[in-house]
């Protein structure tokens, strides 16, 4: 013979335990304006999939160039979609503004001299174009 | 009498490169626009001298710093420098931005759009090649104001806190990264030469790594210049219920399924919002349109009208 407290305990737990369930899975939720910016739902999974792999890319790359893990991960975030894609597997190539320019050959030397007198470039700072 | 000259292919590619004029400078001189001021200097950009290969954090701080960020160049460096390559890139510049709460957004690639951000208050982050694209020297720098009587523009630039450079050579120089310039700016505010399309995308990033009250400044100021644009209308809406204002919510959202009667998103969102102001009868009227339309947000229609359901029942006695 069950306790009727035991009979009770174990049926408010039971009918919680589906209601928790049941809630959860279908909670109202309200869409993101990111989803409503990319249009379609297929087109949406794929694109989520793709930007998955092309952040993990984009994270590796940037570790491969001196970047610590957490750091890596924390600029990859701060990126959307669109510019983490723009970035994977180009970080090699891409314009890195810092000023290095490196093994001038003599030649290119006296060619940058002269197109910075024509105010084309402005690599050296002691030269003045002549449009002054 | 003919002369002996005989083409040298440097001479070849010097004549080729001078051949390609600036033309943008020559347009703009000859003709500015009537609503340009003739001379523009945003003396109050602060000037932070760069480090060896530094160029990319400084000019960032100090953008960022002119916009009311108290950044240190410094602290920039791990957000943006990468050790190998010796330089930042172009995204990073803008993620980092971001990072520091400010609205990030590239300018349209032409010479007057960088002279109109200048002339609205606001300084324009530059990439630049020095040199020429076969030894390329990639460059930041911060443009801070121009002279059209002289034909200059004024840049905070590598240790040099006052670089006055003829446009024209800017214009080289400039448009060897593809005329590629960037502005920051603080929540509720938007650059002056913003286009649509680039400005949804710029301001959706922006929400996404920033506080919802912040993004939602901005949102408001863009609805305001685009007020028939969807996702601005439901970033709006979105950004309010994420800081807790149901009811400001639930009026976006209103305000959006009526404009987009079309857009599952908005029926949906709204139905969201006026089940957690209690308003179910709203509530269902709005989902159930939303299910009727189905399309992408058919499974968050059928969510929320279930979530709607057990509200419903829980009312009754």
């Amino acid at each position: 013979m069950i306790h009727p407290l035991k009979k009770l305990f174990v049926h408010t737990t039971i009918t919680a335990f589906v209601f928790v369930g049941f809630t959860q899975s279908v909670q109202a939720a309200i869409v993101s304006t990111e989803q409503v910016v990319t249009a379609a739902a297929a087109e949406q999974n794929r694109a989520k999939v793709a930007a998955t792999f092309e952040r993990a890319d984009v994270q590796a790359e940037l570790q491969k160039m001196g970047v610590s893990t957490d750091e890596a991960r924390a600029r990859v975030a701060a990126m959307s979609d669109a510019e983490a894609a723009s970035v994977a597997n180009k970080i090699d190539s891409l314009p890195a503004g810092g000023d290095g320019i490196v093994g001038a050959i003599v030649f290119i030397f006296v060619l940058l001299l002269v197109t910075d007198i024509l105010g084309l470039t402005k690599v050296f700072p002691f030269t003045r174009s002549m449009h002054r | 009498m003919r002369s002996r000259f005989s083409w040298s292919p440097g001479l070849v590619l010097i004549l080729v490169l001078l051949t390609g004029c600036a033309t943008q400078t020559k347009a703009l001189l000859s003709a500015p626009h009537a609503a340009l001021q003739r001379q523009v200097e945003l003396k109050n950009t602060p000037f932070i001298a760069q480090e060896r290969y530094q160029c990319g954090p400084a000019a960032l701080a100090m953008l960022l710093r002119a916009a009311g960020f108290a950044v240190d160049a410094d602290a920039l460096v791990p957000q943006v420098y990468l050790p190998q390559r010796q330089g930042s890139l172009q995204v990073e510049m803008l993620a980092a931005a971001r990072r520091n709460g400010a609205l990030s957004m590239t300018i349209p690639p032409r010479l007057d759009a960088l002279l109109t951000e200048l002339a609205a208050g606001n300084p324009v982050l530059v990439l630049q090649n020095l040199s020429l694209p076969i030894k390329p020297m990639w460059h930041y720098a911060v443009a801070i104001g121009y002279d059209l009587d002289r034909g200059d523009i004024i840049l905070r630039s590598g240790l040099t806190e006052r670089m006055v450079m003829p446009m024209s050579t800017f214009e080289h120089t400039w448009g060897r990264s593809g005329f590629w310039g960037m502005v920051t700016l603080p929540p509720g505010r938007l650059p002056a030469t913003a286009v649509e399309a680039a400005a949804v995308d710029a301001v959706v990033a922006f929400e996404k790594s920033s506080p919802p009250a912040a993004a939602r400044q901005t949102y408001a100021i863009a609805v305001r210049r685009w007020p028939d644009n969807l996702a601005l209308e439901l970033g709006l809406g979105n950004t309010a219920y994420a800081a807790g204002d149901r009811a400001a919510a639930a009026q976006e959202f209103q305000r959006a399924s009526e404009l987009h009667p079309d857009s599952g998103a908005a029926f949906n969102n709204l139905a969201v919002a006026l089940l957690e102001l209690g308003q179910l009868e709203d509530a269902r009227a709005a989902a159930e349109k939303a299910l009727a339309l189905g399309g992408p947000w058919r499974k968050a229609a059928l969510d929320t009208l279930a979530s709607i359901e057990i509200a419903e029942k829980s009312r009754r006695p």
